[in-house]
């Protein structure tokens, strides 16, 4: 089995408070996680560990991927290297283009593999095409980053944003927090269309009702900070049914 | 008043004897002169100690000469900056019309006034009840030659540019901008208006600019302070809108070692509105100020402040927004966003807006910040694969652009933004932008 993402006893520190404790998890290539757990169990600080967010102290355990020690790296060095966060709330940045992080996205990973700048025309068209599969109004174009943006659309244009940058892994903090249903099946279908042998998916989410449409190879539930209990899809389906207390409870 | 300032006074007074025999009548007449120079002495010059000068540099008028500098250099045109399509051009170097550099035929607005020609002007140094004259006082006491705005074309805009050429050493002598813009009713005005050194030498520019904007009409003022490293930069600006006019004002403030502007809109007939759009970029030991004061005379009287300054290294930019709304002006509606970014740990932002309101009825909101760079915002940058050198840059540039984009001269806007991009040291990352 190729591993491409492997978490070994991480423990996690915010300040004074301990948010990870022991957290081991492999996740090979071409597969699709998926962690679930009641709140404030440490799925969002997972998340924003493996991007690099600043604010953060691993106190113990490693992360590898792709056989490199993930945590030695910047964080925009894990984004050239194929790591892509979808953020939960993705922030507005007036005065910074849509197109133009596009593209200067696009191009920091190419220049880390010695390959060219894109050709600015081939890359608009390839924009526009996959702002029709996540349904974003062409006005996208000139606007600041997230400027103005519904939830709904802030979430879709991280969808967007994956789609061209084509990670190797992809983890998604909660995409599916305040989408009605349409823009659910939107950045469902975003997701799906990305699914690859080589691409694997950590899904960071509160409820089952996402994995209806992207469904996943496993799930694990997260409780206070440690994977508490892992299967395949049936584990989120009777954690609908059931909720979380009963795994906390089996934790404890 | 310090000692320090008060010997400074004194010697002001005595250049200004010594300096008055020569000084052209004809541009302002003797008594008025006498007049201005005896009010200013008996204020003396401004000090940190007061008030509305906590953030300015002051120190620097010391090394000054009050007296009117000779042009130094000659001029190449091609030293100047790039013209702006459909506005004709005025120049002046050290305080001296030079119209050899100028359009080549007299604008039917612009009067010059200089040594020979009638100064029917009324008293420029406008009484600035709310936010102070002196500084304006010495340019009437000194001045040399000024210009005059009339517009009065109701069926066109009238557009013009005058551009201010600082040459001299500061040790040689002073030079003494000087404006008077009057917009009759139901005109257009588009006035640039540029301040710039060419060589390297430390010069002193205390300017002058009064603006009475007519019933019904509209001035765009766009204001580039390009000065050089070493200059001293002190203006004064004043202005009156009457009913329904529309006065905007644009303001870069990019060059200078010390730049101070005291700026006092008053918004005197009802309805009548203005726009203070200001950007402040400093870095070095450079110190921007602004004190800006708008007064709400009459009602339904609207007013929007936005600052935008980025202080890096050692700089200092202060801005200092004050709103008076008078008894009268009742339904008053009046907007301040400042905001100012550090960009250094050794730099120093002052933000401080004011509100001052004796009548009810008013919508009144005022915004003002002062921080470094969203630490949010850059970790999204940094999780795309941006440089952090890059991310940083681009979202010091992305906080003034909510600014300068509102320069609606798309030529001039492109020449603020490469300046600005020169000032944050890094043009090549930003050419993708421009």
């Amino acid at each position: 089995m190729n591993t491409l993402l492997n978490i070994d006893n991480l423990h996690v520190a915010v300040g004074d408070k301990k948010v990870l404790n022991g957290l081991t998890l492999q996740v090979p290539a071409g597969e699709v996680h998926a962690i679930m757990g009641p709140n404030g169990s440490g799925k969002s600080t997972l998340a924003h560990v493996l991007a690099g967010r600043p604010g953060y102290e691993i106190t113990a355990g490693t992360v590898s991927y792709q056989g490199t020690d993930l945590l030695a790296l910047a964080p925009e060095e894990r984004a050239r290297a194929g790591l892509f966060l979808g953020f939960q709330y993705p922030v507005e940045i007036p005065g910074v283009n849509n197109v133009y992080l596009l593209k200067a996205a696009v191009n920091a990973a190419r220049k880390q593999h010695g390959l060219p700048e894109v050709d600015a025309f081939d890359f608009l068209t390839l924009v526009k095409e996959k702002m029709q599969l996540m349904q974003i109004d062409e006005s996208f174009l000139s606007r600041g980053v997230n400027e103005g943006f519904s939830g709904g659309e802030k979430k879709r244009n991280e969808i967007l944003q994956m789609l061209i940058l084509e990670p190797k892994l992809a983890v998604l903090d909660e995409t599916d927090s305040g989408l009605d249903i349409d823009a659910l099946k939107i950045v469902a279908n975003g997701v799906n269309s990305l699914r690859a042998p080589e691409r694997s998916f950590v899904l960071v989410t509160h409820y089952q009702r996402l994995l209806d449409y992207i469904v996943p190879d496993r799930v694990h539930v997260l409780v206070r900070g440690r994977i508490a209990r892992s299967g395949d899809r049936e584990l989120a389906l009777e954690l609908e049914r059931r909720g979380y207390d009963w795994i906390s409870q089996e934790a404890a | 008043m310090s000692a320090a300032s008060d010997l400074l006074t004194a010697r002001i007074a005595a250049e200004h004897a010594s300096a008055l025999p020569d000084l052209p009548t004809s541009v302002i007449g003797r008594d008025r002169r006498l007049q201005a120079i005896g009010a200013f002495s008996a204020r003396g010059l401004p000090i940190n100690r007061q008030e509305n000068w906590r953030y300015a540099n002051l120190h620097t008028l010391h090394h000054a000469r009050f007296t009117p500098a000779q042009p130094q250099a000659t001029l190449e045109p091609s030293a100047l900056p790039g013209e702006i399509e459909g506005y004709a051009r005025y120049i002046f170097v050290d305080g001296r019309f030079a119209p050899e550099l100028s359009h080549h035929s007299p604008h039917p607005a612009l009067t010059i006034f200089t040594t020979g020609t009638e100064d029917t002007a009324q008293h420029i140094a406008a009484e600035q009840e709310l936010a102070d004259n002196r500084l304006a006082l010495l340019n009437e006491a000194f001045a040399t030659d000024g210009a005059r705005i009339v517009a009065a074309d109701t069926a066109h805009p009238t557009c013009i540019e005058v551009v201010f050429v600082a040459t001299a050493a500061a040790q040689g002598g002073a030079s003494y901008p000087r404006l008077q813009v009057t917009t009759q009713a139901g005109t257009r005005l588009g006035f640039i208006e540029r301040h710039i050194s060419l060589g390297s030498e430390a010069n002193f520019i205390n300017a002058v600019v009064n603006i009475e904007v007519g019933r019904g009409a509209t001035v765009d003022h766009y204001r580039l302070q390009q000065t050089g490293a070493e200059a001293t930069w002190m203006d004064t600006l004043s202005a009156r809108v009457a009913t329904d006019g529309t006065y905007r004002l644009h303001l870069a403030n990019l060059g200078g070692q010390s730049a101070r502007s005291t700026q006092q809109i008053s918004l005197a007939g009802e309805r009548a509105s203005t726009v203070l759009n200001t950007v402040s970029v400093a870095g070095r030991l450079q110190v921007h100020d602004v004190f800006a004061v708008i007064e709400h005379a009459a009602a339904a009287t609207q007013s929007e402040q936005r600052f935008r300054g980025v202080a890096a290294q050692q700089a200092r930019v202060g801005f200092n927004g004050k709103v008076v709304v008078r008894t009268d002006a009742h339904g008053a509606v009046s907007r301040q966003s400042l905001r100012g970014l550090l960009a250094g740990p050794q730099a120093e932002v002052d933000v401080r807006p004011q509100l001052e309101i004796y009548t009810d009825e008013v919508q009144c909101s005022h915004g003002a910040t002062a921080g470094k760079l969203d630490e949010n915002m850059l970790f999204y940058l940094l999780s795309r694969g941006m440089e952090p050198e890059m991310a940083q840059l681009l979202l010091k540039w992305a906080f003034l652009e909510d600014v300068v984009a509102k320069i609606d001269l798309p030529a001039l806007r492109g020449q603020v933004e490469h300046a600005l991009a020169g000032q944050m040291d890094d043009t090549a990352a930003l050419r993708e932008l421009l």
